[in-house]
């Protein structure tokens, strides 16, 4: 039997909070800025990997994004802006597909600058769980933004500047006299590689380990299983047997620290813990190719192969076909979704979190 | 006779032996002396300051003069030129003084001589001590200011250096300033961050997420002016990227601006219309009550008077009334 959709005009519903639910505050009361909040969402029509890919980047930037963003086919950039306003959304993450390849546009809201990734190579999150042995994805992971570390950015361009800039602003600011370890769970790099002028992207979690401790015994108090100690004569043997650890282990000088404050049972103050990371989430090999002075239009401050460059941002929305070579002005009227509607009905969303 | 030459030896030999004894012994003793300061073991010449009788200002002088007597026996004490009369000696002299003087001259004679002369002594020796003291401390001074110029010339040149940095470049100064902040904000994260970092060339430094440090505010600096337009136009839109980036407001767009501005103007005149309105209805509802009043309070006595002249009928109105005055 044929679905009935319902046909009938929605209403804009503001998005109603709940009683009982803690509303997500605007103002970070510890560093006393703007939180900056993010909203994902794409131009046109998805394939299935990339619209998982979109999914993967919304849990990246939990908890200060809306998950569940649903987006009509008739909404306009326009109006998620005008929802973005009240609801103090300072960045959008907007994906979109050509027929070279996928792109990731990282934009400021009210009129901010917009960066233009072309996303050479992308790996999603259950890939990656997939090809590791034993994937960690512990409860509240999403909980707490992640950290973010760019490296090999520091070379002075402006373009550069611009994007070190525009990502250290996309997740909240760090606290050090206030900030609690446990909380700094996730870690998000960013590596530019100046030959290729490629940047990597990478997202991590963050694991604390005791170290100094043998394999055995660390296991144990980990985990709290019994142990076979079916070939052994005595406990002696047990806690004395000097068994290698794993390879990651033979490293562990270099990644040491000394913990300020106690973690957990076994992470204890002043005591030297190792800090792995082990990957989660999306991997993208992006390359910047146009910044926009303002919200996907303005003027065009960099490009990366010149001006009336061949990298077109065709919206299949539109389906305009686009010659290569054209003015940049004619594609920024094209970009802008002007196409008179005002339909800001569209848009729901289920709760923030 | 031998026992007498043996008692006139024994004699000899004790006589012999018996002053190195003695001479032992008053060693001993004088040893035991001298380790008992003077104050206790030499009978008190001097009077117990006895302030009781004497009026204020006597008083007064005379606390002065004892303090200052014990600052004075302080300094002797701890003097290294002047030779520190020891107890003995001390018992030695009293002694002396006794003998020679049979005719009590008042003890307080003997005991101004002896500060007097101790004062001269260390007078003498203290002006002696504080010129070579003096010397030896110009000496001193000199000595460290001469090293002390050495190095100051440096710093004044490495002062000059920097001023004629700061001059020459300009165009640089965004791209030190982007750098000199990462720099700082690298350092601090080097104290604080948990992992080490590999210190290499200036592309491969990390950065990291945004910090609250103590004064974070950017101190952005005047740059002098380019010469071209489109240089200028160029600067600020990267500059305005920047800002906007970071989360600055940046209020660029003139449409906007005018906008706001219109929407200020008409906030302005509704509000003047809605303050014109209320006094408008002030005033009407003043009116009205007034005027309401007034007649209410000539309703009233109009109604007064209809009263009277009611009851001024009233009486003419009596059946078997013969009629007013007037009439026959």
């Amino acid at each position: 039997m044929a679905r009935f959709h319902n046909r009938k005009k929605k209403v804009f519903v503001k998005p109603i909070v709940k009683k009982n639910q803690q509303q997500q505050s605007n103002v970070d009361h510890i560093t006393g800025n703007k939180i900056p909040k993010s909203f994902v969402f794409s131009r046109g029509k998805l394939p299935g990997p990339l619209r998982q890919l979109q999914m993967d980047l919304r849990k990246l930037m939990l908890p200060y994004t809306a998950l569940n963003l649903k987006e009509k086919k008739r909404n306009n950039l326009k109006d998620f802006l005008n929802v973005a306003g009240p609801m103090g959304v300072t960045h959008f993450l907007i994906l979109s597909k050509t027929e070279t390849s996928p792109f990731l546009r990282v934009a400021k809201t009210p009129q901010g600058p917009t960066l233009t990734f072309k996303i050479h190579e992308y790996s999603l999150a259950v890939d990656i769980a997939q090809s590791q042995l034993r994937p960690r994805c512990p409860q509240d992971l999403f909980k707490n933004p992640p950290l973010i570390v760019l490296s090999g950015f520091a070379t002075g361009d402006e373009h550069l500047k611009l994007t070190t800039t525009m990502f250290k602003n996309i997740f909240p600011d760090i606290d050090i006299n206030t900030v609690k370890l446990s909380s700094c769970q996730r870690i998000v790099l960013l590596n530019y590689n100046k030959d290729t002028k490629l940047i990597d992207f990478r997202h991590y979690s963050i694991r604390l380990q005791p170290v100094g401790v043998s394999r055995r015994i660390r296991k144990f108090v980990q985990n709290h299983q019994v142990p076979d100690l079916r070939n052994l004569q005595d406990v002696s043997d047990f806690v004395t047997k000097a068994g290698y650890g794993s390879e990651s282990e033979a490293d562990e000088e270099a990644a040491t620290v000394t913990l300020t404050s106690d973690l957990s049972r076994v992470n204890r103050a002043s005591t030297k813990s190792a800090v792995k990371l082990q990957e989660i989430g999306p991997r993208m090999t992006l390359q910047l190719t146009k910044i926009e002075g303002g919200l996907c239009s303005g003027e065009i401050m960099f490009s990366e192969y010149g001006n009336g460059g061949d990298k077109r941002k065709a919206d299949s929305e539109e389906g305009n076909g686009k010659e290569d070579g054209e003015n940049d002005d004619e594609m920024e009227d094209s970009e802008e979704d002007n196409e008179g509607e005002d339909n800001e009905e569209n848009i729901e969303e289920s709760d923030e979190d | 006779m031998g026992k007498k030459k043996d008692k006139a030896l024994n004699e000899s030999e004790s006589t012999i032996d018996m002053k190195p004894m003695i001479h032992e012994n008053a060693q001993f003793f004088d040893k035991l002396v001298e380790l008992i300061p003077a104050r206790f073991y030499l009978p008190d010449e001097k009077d117990k300051p006895w302030f009781q009788g004497l009026s204020k200002a006597e008083k007064a002088s005379a606390k002065k003069q004892s303090r200052e007597n014990i600052k004075k026996a302080r300094r002797d004490r701890l003097d290294p030129e002047k030779s520190t009369k020891t107890t003995l000696d001390l018992l030695k002299e009293n002694l002396e003084k006794e003998k020679s003087n049979m005719d009590s001259d008042g003890e307080e004679k003997e005991i101004e001589v002896r500060p007097i002369m101790s004062d001269l002594d260390g007078g003498e020796e203290r002006s002696v001590t504080y010129e070579e003291l003096r010397g030896s401390l110009r000496s001193k001074i000199e000595e460290l200011r001469g090293s002390r110029n050495i190095p100051s010339s440096d710093k004044g040149k490495k002062r000059k250096n920097e001023r004629n940095d700061k001059k020459g470049n300009l165009q640089k100064k965004q791209k030190s300033d982007g750098v000199v902040e990462e720099k700082k904000i690298d350092s601090i994260n080097d104290e604080h961050n948990v992992e080490k970092d590999i210190v290499e060339e200036a592309a491969n430094k990390l950065i990291f997420s945004r910090v609250k440090l103590g004064d974070n505010e950017d101190k952005r600096e005047d740059s002098k002016k380019e010469s071209t337009k489109s240089e200028l136009l160029a600067k600020h839109s990267w500059k305005s990227a920047m800002d906007r980036a970071a989360g600055i407001k940046v209020h660029d767009n003139p449409k906007l601006l005018k906008q706001s501005i219109q929407k200020e103007k008409k906030r302005h005149q509704k509000n003047a219309e809605k303050w014109h309105e209320r006094v408008e209805t002030m005033k009407k509802l003043k009116a009205e009550k007034q005027q309401k009043r007034s007649e209410n309070i000539a309703d009233k006595i109009h109604q007064k008077k209809m009263l009277r002249i009611a009851k001024r009928e009233k009486k003419l109105l009596r059946p078997g009334f013969e009629g007013r005055k007037g009439s026959t």
